[in-house]
């Protein structure tokens, strides 16, 4: 439908009735609903909003996947390719931490960074907060989130065989991880 | 025998080389001089504007302008993570001009200059009251400017600004509105919108006016040179007539681009 095509700052036609909330792309001035993206306005449930998917930066609550790039024993430090399952153009990544009180719900004094995580992992995270200066503070601690691709010292994949373990289909050592609960099981 | 000046890091031209000879240089009668009446086009009449949103490839969002003599290229990359930057709640919008070695009279070094600071920040200070920043935080959103041709710096603020909003627009980048912007020169009793650079050079002040139609608002407002009060108001009332016409046609070009894609 091209034809209900806004641009930036041009009023949106609100029906009469209950008031619609404003989503992404929409915005409201003087009581009178603007746009503030090129695009088609729809309505998801009772939102407004004009979608595009584009890449973004994290925002609290965004699942992210990134990739181990720095390990000490207080935190690991990712760097962030997708976020909400848009990837970002290369050379334009997010750095995101994972301290060591967020790596998992239970037992956090017990954990060990190297025991988690490993450089080069593929760990799947949720956003918390958005950090300090530097990056943004991500969470392991739910079940589908942790490590979801990992490559054993011998240089294969690796299987996860327990939410703490993965073992080398090549060598059959078995490597710890905070592995994410595989989706669909 | 290495040399020490030698420039690695650009392509550089021939060791030896000539100006070129025009046959025609210099004997143009019927450019305009200084104390004349405008030719070519009335005092109220604006260059045709060539607008092509995007053109670069790997860029969020680009844009193409040309006005006759000035053409220039935008890009726009981002929000990418603020780099070397304190915490801060809002985004920053960054902007950076170059002019391109051939773009003026004289040749430009491929270095950075007072001048392409100056244009570079009258063209933020349009964009910024426009752009949603309390979205992006801790982020940044480079826009990158590239002067191909250069007729002044009044129509290269004026030209840039309505470039890096089509293509801030063209990026998916949250906007209050579409900025535009219009220059405009005061000759004696009459007000030339969009001079030339001899044009604004021989008047007695320019006004760059830079505003966003839709919400009937102004951005921004750079004056030079003497102007009366009331010679400004009429100025401003000027540009803010043509910028609405100037939206539309950048309202135009962004739907063509958008029903393409």
């Amino acid at each position: 439908m091209s034809t209900d095509l806004v641009l930036p700052g041009q009023p949106v036609p609100v029906p009469r009735g209950p008031t619609a909330q404003l989503g992404a792309g929409t915005y409201s001035r003087d009581g009178q609903v603007r746009a503030s993206l090129l695009g088609t306005p729809r309505y998801q449930g009772s939102t407004l909003a004009i979608t595009k998917i584009r890449p973004h930066p994290p925002a609290p609550n965004s699942i992210v996947l990134g990739t181990v790039t720095r390990l000490s024993p207080l935190q690991a430090v990712v760097s962030i390719t997708v976020v909400d399952d848009v990837p970002l153009p290369a050379g334009e990544e997010f750095m995101g931490v994972i301290r060591v009180q967020d790596v998992r719900a239970t037992e956090k004094d017990k954990v060990k960074i190297a025991d988690c995580f490993r450089g080069g992992d593929v760990v799947k995270g949720i956003v918390i907060s958005l950090g300090d200066a530097r990056s943004y503070y991500v969470t392991t601690a739910r079940n589908d989130l942790g490590v979801i691709f990992a490559t054993s010292e011998a240089g294969s994949t690796m299987e996860p065989v327990s939410w703490q373990e993965m073992r080398c289909p090549k060598t059959g050592h078995i490597e710890k991880r905070k592995c994410a609960k595989p989706e669909g099981l | 025998m290495a040399q020490s000046n030698f420039d690695r890091r650009r392509i550089n031209g021939p060791e030896e080389s000539f100006p070129p000879v025009f046959t025609d240089e210099g004997v143009d009668e019927k450019a305009w001089k200084p104390g004349k009446p405008r030719s070519g086009r009335n005092p109220d009449e604006i260059r045709p504007i060539f607008l092509s949103p995007g053109f670069i490839d790997q860029a969020n969002g680009s844009a193409y302008i040309e006005t006759e003599k000035v053409k220039m290229a935008c890009a726009v990359y981002g929000p990418r993570q603020s780099k070397s930057t304190s915490y801060s709640e809002k985004g920053r919008l960054n902007v950076e001009v170059k002019f391109a070695p051939f773009s003026c009279r004289k040749r430009r070094a491929p270095m950075r200059d007072a001048e392409d600071r100056s244009v570079a920040l009258q063209i933020q200070q349009a964009l910024v009251p426009a752009v949603r920043l309390e979205l992006f935080p801790k982020s940044t959103i480079d826009v990158f400017i590239t002067i191909i041709e250069n007729d002044g710096i009044e129509s290269c603020i004026a030209s840039g600004a309505i470039a890096a909003s089509a293509a801030l627009a063209h990026a998916g980048i949250e906007m209050i509105g579409l900025v535009v912007s219009c220059s405009a020169a005061v000759h004696g009793d009459e007000v030339w919108l969009d001079p030339t650079e001899e044009e604004a050079q021989a008047s007695a002040g320019t006004l760059i006016y830079a505003g966003m139609p839709a919400l009937n608002t102004t951005t921004n407002l750079w004056q030079t040179g003497g102007m009366s009060t009331d010679r400004l108001m009429k100025c401003m009332q000027v540009c803010q007539e043509r910028c609405a016409e100037i939206h539309t046609v950048v309202a135009h070009e962004l739907l063509e681009n958008a029903k393409r894609d």
